[in-house]
């Protein structure tokens, strides 16, 4: 199939081809959506089948199976310090691709619904405000702007640090076997 | 045809040649006569054949380095030097030498040079010959007994081929070196000899024409014939000369064969006995034949000839003989062992480990259906499968003997260093492991090895004070014992001083001033990092470095560390592994939602939890007069939800210890396949990994030698910090009433 359109490429003129507007999902978690670009997201699964690890900080919901391969599951209203997400009719999990030290981990993200697939222009997106985000600043890539509101560009390399979150998990182990003496 | 893969079966080979060289020079200092000679010849052929795949890859500098050690050894070997300790010293920096080459090429980097191996090499290749070392004078080589008819076949193991390009070989568009590479995905390429003869004087040398010819001695893979032999060679069949002879050809087609090629029977007969194609006496037979022929009247040298063949060199024909004897050695070990790129194995195990929660979702969704014929096909299926999955696991299993072989080295140089007598002892070799463990044992177990020489063993003075042998003895063991393998490494030294790990614990802060600890929380003290108790630093310990990497790596392999020490009697290290890091036989049990799975080789039996001992709240039970401690892993895991009626007991047992885990219900046993939990899980406690159920849902593996290591220490703890509570308590209330 790709060969068909080759032919059609090469020779011709270097002609303005299009550029590829950056597509973001946007998605619900409590009162407020977000936008996630889509070049991380690997698939979208219905929410089911979770397993809990114990002694894991609550941010780490637990393990699925995705075919084979286990994957954790985060609950990313925990990890922005709310109340820990209620499981509904439209929750789903976003698989997610996280790069960390020796390559390409999968991550799961517990979300309340996904809205859409769009596509938002560079200058589409403000800079962070200051506060009022209720969110770490890092978290935040910027503020999308569509039909006259705004959605929340996350930054998934740091609201989905491996390290970072490998490092609470261990450290509130240690706490959750502390406290228990 | 891939080079990559070829030059990896090179390091491959190498490294097991440099440790064959490396046992040799260890045994060769102790030994003497013919098993001295042995062991000089196993060395020169370890550097010979190095030195031939060398070239095959071009690596230069490598072969011209390995030619000299060659030499040297090549000249011991006559006797033409004595073997004094200095010169065992050389050949041990030579091997170092030449394994630093090998991890050169391997990474990449510049070869290393080293001047002033190359000047004490030199001093001892240009020494002249030690006259009282002499053997006595070679007698003359005993007659030959030739056979007329060649109708008989040669010793070589190998088929021989010679290939004279064309002329037109490389205007075709051709490499004569390809043909090489390809045929040598075929097999192995046992010897090669360049032969340029035809090169004619530079100035009538055409730069396009190819004067080459190669003489090539090969071992063919098991499945190549002559035909495949043949057609690595089809395109350029038809304007070069291509002769095939099979192993064991006829001395006839030899003749033939010398009679032919346009180099003469000289130069060619001592190529063939070079590559080992012939021995030195089939040579002469095949010349003796061509002679006969000749003098009915074809050639008229050939006198000549044979009286320089009966002179032929004696290297070339030691060479001959080493050839041989290498087939020999080589063949036994061609019929043991198949060499396979271990990520194939471990795609099998992987394939293997999909097949085993593929057959338990079939069995639990027969029991579903509740058919009996489909249930009983199933559980005759699920038994093959399980022994399938043995035979593929016991694939990757090593024996522990392949990471115990580089410790006697390693104790020689150290004990060496540190002017302490040493002798290592070796037990439990067979004792098998998971290969990918095997590798990265290496360097906790010389770090302990180490340990073990610097600090447990006293010296001759101190050892002779207390009434023990001069000779200090580090040990290395290995067993299976309830589904782990034990790997011990002892030392009969001093023992650790507790009280000097005591006062280091509280001067580091690790500990209170008067903390109670439990003996072997305190020996455990010596893997905190930057821990060392030793007065002065040498090269090999006492830096504080080592002990908690040691124990960090052996944690990362589900492995944990036991220290054993007497004061006076020495140390032992245990280190206790995993048998295997794919698939385990497990035990599945319940707690509320959850399945957890604990490994079925601690697991000794199970009972019901006495409603007594839950009404008293204790953590112990009586178990046929043997108490029993117990964990709760309800309470534990913080499991929500209310427990049912009655719980089970668990008996798990592990090293010496043995201990009970409640859990609400029993589920039977299964096979679980072992998927890692990942980077965000590695500071999880307790937990070994998760697997996947039949039904789909994911169980984790319980840690069970973490779990009970952690209920002990932490329960001393407590039970140390609240009695140090009440004495301050009952203290304060002393200064209130006074």
């Amino acid at each position: 199939m790709s060969q068909s359109l080759m032919p059609l490429r090469r020779g011709s003129a270097p002609q303005v081809e299009p550029i590829e507007q950056p597509q973001y999902l946007t998605f619900r978690l409590g009162a407020e959506v977000y936008a996630l670009e889509i070049l991380h997201i690997k698939e979208i699964i219905e929410y089911g089948g979770l397993t809990e690890v114990p002694l894991m900080p609550r941010f780490l919901r637990g393990v699925i199976n995705l075919r084979g391969a286990v994957v954790p599951v985060i609950d990313l209203a925990v990890r922005f310090g709310r109340p820990a997400t209620e499981i509904g009719r439209r929750s789903c999990i976003v698989i997610v691709e996280v790069e960390y030290a020796d390559g390409w981990h999968d991550l799961g993200v517990i979300v309340d619904a996904v809205d859409e697939v769009l596509e938002l222009r560079p200058d589409d997106i403000e800079p962070a405000p200051a506060f009022g985000a209720q969110l770490r600043a890092e978290f935040i890539r910027g503020m999308g702007k569509l039909d006259g509101r705004f959605v929340i560009v996350l930054a998934l390399e740091h609201v989905l640090s491996i390290s970072e979150m490998a490092e609470l998990a261990g450290v509130d182990s240690l706490l959750d076997a502390e406290t228990e003496r | 045809m891939n080079l990559e893969a070829a030059k990896q079966v090179f390091y491959e080979e190498s490294e097991e040649l440099l440790a064959a060289m490396e046992a040799a020079l260890l045994a060769v200092e102790t030994s003497s006569g013919t098993q001295r000679a042995e062991h000089l010849n196993a060395m020169f052929r370890a550097a010979h054949t190095i030195k031939g795949s060398a070239g095959l890859f071009d690596l230069g500098e490598m072969v011209a380095f390995t030619h000299r050690c060659e030499s040297l050894l090549d000249r011991l070997r006559e006797n033409e030097l004595a073997l004094t300790a200095d010169l065992i010293e050389l050949l041990f920096a030579c091997r170092d030498h030449m394994s630093a080459m090998l991890a050169a090429v391997h990474d990449k980097r510049a070869m290393p040079y080293s001047a002033a191996l190359e000047a004490q090499l030199d001093a001892y290749l240009n020494q002249p010959a030690d006259s009282s070392a002499l053997p006595p004078a070679r007698r003359p080589e005993a007659q030959v007994e030739r056979q007329g008819s060649g109708e008989h076949g040669v010793a070589s193991d190998y088929w021989h081929i010679s290939l004279r390009f064309g002329p037109d070989v490389l205007r075709n568009g051709m490499d004569p070196i390809s043909f090489v590479r390809y045929l040598g995905s075929l097999g192995r390429i046992v010897y090669i000899t360049t032969l340029y003869d035809a090169l004619p004087e530079p100035d009538q040398m055409d730069a396009e024409s190819c004067y080459l010819g190669l003489e090539i001695q090969f071992a063919a893979a098991a499945h190549v014939d002559k035909l495949a032999i043949e057609n690595v060679f089809d395109f350029i069949r038809d304007d070069s000369n291509v002769r095939i002879l099979p192993p064991h050809a006829h001395i006839a087609d030899y003749v033939r064969l010398i009679k032919e090629m346009p180099e003469g029977a000289s130069r060619l007969g001592e190529i063939l006995v070079r590559g080992g194609a012939l021995t030195p006496l089939e040579l002469d037979e095949v010349l003796g034949i061509q002679r006969e022929q000749a003098e009915a009247g074809e050639h008229r040298q050939l006198g000549e000839l044979l009286v320089e063949e009966r002179l032929a060199p004696p290297q070339a024909v030691e060479a001959a003989l080493d050839k041989q004897r290498e087939q020999v050695a080589h063949k036994t070990r061609e019929h043991r062992a198949v060499r396979v790129d271990a990520a194939r194995l471990d795609g099998l195990i992987d394939l293997v480990g999909e097949l085993v929660i593929a057959g338990a979702a079939s069995q639990l969704f027969a029991k579903q259906i509740g058919n009996a014929t489909l249930l009983e096909s199933l559980s005759s299926l699920s038994e093959l499968v399980e022994r399938i999955r043995d035979e593929a696991l016991s694939l990757r299993m090593v024996p522990v003997g392949d990471i115990f072989s580089r410790f006697p080295r390693v104790v020689r140089d150290a004990a060496r260093e540190l002017g302490k007598d040493i002798q290592l002892e070796l037990a439990g070799e067979d004792t098998e492991l998971d290969k990918s463990m095997v590798d990265k044992l290496g360097d906790p177990l010389l770090h302990l090895v180490r340990n073990a020489i610097d600090h447990g063993i006293e010296s001759s003075e101190l050892r002779r004070q207390r009434g023990k042998a001069d000779y200090g003895t580090v040990w290395l063991n290995a067993y299976h014992e309830s589904g782990s393998v034990v790997i011990e490494v002892g030392d009969d030294g001093g023992g650790m001083q507790r009280e000097r790990i005591r006062v280091r614990a509280i001067e580091r802060g690790l500990l209170g001033a008067d903390e109670v600890i439990g003996d072997q929380a305190l020996l455990q003290m010596v893997f905190e990092p930057g821990f060392s108790t030793a007065d002065n630093v040498t090269s090999l310990s006492g830096r504080g470095v080592g002990m908690d990497v040691v124990k960090r790596n052996i944690e990362a392999m589900k492995g944990n560390i036991e220290i054993e020490s007497m004061p006076g009697e020495g140390t032992v290290v245990r280190l206790r592994m995993p048998l295997t890091l794919a698939i385990i036989d497990g035990f599945q049990v319940a707690l509320g939602k959850s399945t957890f799975v604990i490994p079925l080789d601690m697991v000794l039996e199970c009972l019901d939890l006495p409603a007594d001992t839950v009404a008293a709240n204790r953590h112990y039970l009586n178990l046929r007069g043997e108490v029993l401690p117990f964990l709760n892993l309800r309470q534990l895991f913080e499991v929500g939800g209310i427990a049912p009626q009655r719980q089970a007991v668990v008996v798990v047992q592990y090293g010496s210890h043995r201990a009970g885990l409640v859990v609400d219900r029993l589920e039977g046993e299964l096979q679980a396949v072992i998927k890692p939990l990942g980077q965000l899980f590695r500071g999880v406690k307790g937990l070994a990994g998760s697997t996947i159920l039949g039904s789909g849902a994911v169980a984790l593996i319980l840690d069970v030698p973490d779990l009970i290591q952690r209920a002990a220490i932490d329960e001393q703890r407590r039970l140390a910090v609240s009695s140090q509570q009440e004495a301050k308590r009952l203290s304060l209330r002393e200064e209130n009433t006074r």
